[in-house]
């Protein structure tokens, strides 16, 4: 099932939140929305959803909205946020609810608890619950009608660190079993050990849709130098045209390895360590935050004869 | 439909909070049905203890609370899933809003049935037992049995009515708040203060539908009049539930 946003825009007073977007997910991948917070992935996800309607364009699964889907909860999971629970409901009457309304089997709320590590919560109240069991609570909802595609809102969210390492592992594996994996982060980092394409999102328009491989390549390559003389060393940089910051690991270079090692044994200066970093952080940053020069808009008939 | 009826219910089952208000709405129809007996707590001008329809009048002021608490649960159907964003994955599972809302509102039906035979239970068993312990009329009349039939239509329309308020406010303190003021203050002031606006209002048409309109100096409206005005309340606000919840965008 391939996941398809064709010139979706939403409009919400005078803020345009989408413009214009135009993106295909496809299954056996997990696609990455990825931009800072406001750049639209939430709602562009929430149409995608049937949540909002689009000012005009459409968000389709397979050729279908998701109004017109049967069964919606058997070809759709979808993780939005962590609020969505009745604090005095138990795990297990939530997913109860969610199963009932949807005629999935009986077994299906015991069985997503146990896949999502949740088996032995399953009678408490979700009010009790940690941000990280409600977010694992999320993705059991999803996976109740075991669905072909995945959407997910900034999964990782409220996840400590082996919550995350857990949510990748299952996330990559719904992607290798042929599933479409569609999720939305603002955190690079995260969607570097994890996505496969990435639909680089600000300002509610796409800015890039490629895969990781191609924008790691395209983020060109840094160094991490640690050096005992980081006075010379930085002036030898400044001589040779590299820039470069200090940071808490180290001077940071944009120059290749090989680069900065030359140059040191050129002006003999005692290095401790120097790796290469690819630096997509940098490049994300860059598609993200520089000004985007305005959209040319056509003369109008007025316009030209004035 | 089924399923989603099923889930509707579900929902109400498994909060305490339905529990705790059905509780202490049954607390205050028997408070209520002891206020109207006359000589139990106070003496009351619009009956005396040797009314044949005493016992009628009784039990249907009983269900002063019970409308309230009908009222409420209609309008937490909708506030609490926007309040706690469980909205979300009711739209997901049933993407056809307007289903969602019918479900909800059968759900509030069925509930009321549950609701009123509890509130019946009660205030005629309290209400004989209370006149009694004054040498009242304890008598079973037609309007006795027309207040309880008037009982289970009105207890409906009020849940059905909450159920559309709560989609059209979807802010739970303002629905809520909004509702308390309107049938506490409102309408407890305006029908006797005001009675030639007051027997418009839907508590006023209730009232006369329940043939407790002498409590009110018989101000109110006839019981078909009563009927209607109330059938039009519940008609104007479904209508306006079923335009406003498909289009509203679930942020």
């Amino acid at each position: 099932m391939s996941i398809e946003l064709r010139v979706l825009t939403k409009v919400f007073g005078d803020v345009l939140a989408v413009d214009d977007l135009s993106a295909v997910a496809q299954p056996g991948e997990v696609t990455a929305l990825l931009g800072p917070n406001g750049a639209g992935k939430t709602t562009t996800l929430r149409m995608l959803l049937g949540l909002v309607a689009p000012s005009s364009g459409t968000a389709t699964f397979d050729g279908k909205r998701y109004d017109e889907l049967t069964d919606p909860i058997r070809q759709v999971g979808a993780v939005l946020e962590a609020s969505g629970y009745h604090p005095g409901r138990t795990g297990l009457d939530h997913l109860r609810i969610l199963a009932t309304a949807s005629r999935l089997p009986h077994d299906a709320p015991e069985r997503v608890l146990a896949e999502t590590g949740l088996a032995a919560d399953a009678n408490r109240r979700v009010g009790g619950f940690s941000l990280g069991m409600r977010q694992r609570l999320g993705i059991a909802a999803a996976m109740l009608g075991d669905p072909k595609s995945l959407v997910l809102d900034e999964p990782t969210n409220g996840l400590d660190p082996p919550g995350v390492r857990w949510l990748r592992g299952y996330v990559r594996g719904l992607a290798d079993e042929g599933r479409t994996v569609l999720l939305s982060s603002h955190a690079l980092s995260e969607v570097e050990l994890i996505a496969d394409h990435v639909l680089v999102m600000a300002r509610g328009r796409l800015l890039r849709s490629s895969s990781l491989a191609a924008l790691r390549e395209e983020a060109g390559v840094g160094s991490m130098v640690r050096t005992p003389d980081p006075d010379r060393l930085s002036a030898a940089l400044d001589a040779a045209g590299h820039t470069h910051r200090h940071t808490d690991e180290g001077l940071a270079v944009d120059a290749t390895p090989e680069q900065v090692g030359e140059l040191a044994a050129l002006h003999r200066i005692v290095l401790h360590g120097l790796e290469g970093t690819a630096d997509l952080e940098k490049a994300f940053f860059r598609l993200t935050q520089e000004p985007h020069p305005p959209v040319e808009r056509p003369l109008s008939a007025e316009g030209v004869l004035s | 439909m089924k399923a989603l009826l099923d889930a509707e219910l579900l929902k109400m089952r498994s909060t305490r909070a339905t529990a705790l208000l059905v509780l202490a709405t049954l607390v205050l129809a028997v408070l209520t049905v002891a206020t109207t007996v006359p000589g139990v707590i106070e003496e009351n001008a619009w009956i005396s203890l040797d009314d044949p329809d005493l016992l009628a009048n009784v039990v249907g002021n009983g269900f002063g609370a019970p409308l309230v608490l009908m009222t409420l649960l209609g309008v937490l159907a909708f506030t609490q899933e926007f309040r706690y964003g469980t909205i979300t994955s009711t739209y997901l599972g049933e993407p056809r809003r307007t289903r969602v809302l019918v479900a909800k509102g059968l759900s509030l039906a069925l509930a009321s049935i549950v609701i009123t035979i509890m509130t019946l239970a009660v205030s005629v068993a309290c209400g004989i037992a209370l006149i009694r312990s004054q040498d009242g009329n304890v008598t079973v009349t037609g309007q006795f049995w027309q207040t309880v039939g008037a009982g289970f239509v009105v207890m409906a329309a009020y849940g059905v009515v909450g159920v559309a308020v709560g989609a059209l406010v979807p802010n739970q303190i303002a629905a809520v708040v909004g509702v308390l003021i309107w049938m506490l203050a409102v309408e407890q002031m305006v029908i006797p203060l005001f009675p030639e606006v007051g027997r418009w209002m839907p508590f006023a048409a209730a009232s006369s539908l329940m043939q407790v309109g002498s409590s009110y100096g018989d101000t109110l409206l006839s019981v078909a009049m009563g009927g209607l005005v109330l059938l039009g309340y519940t008609a104007v606000t479904v209508v306006l539930a079923l335009i406003v919840t498909p289009k509203r965008d679930v942020l």
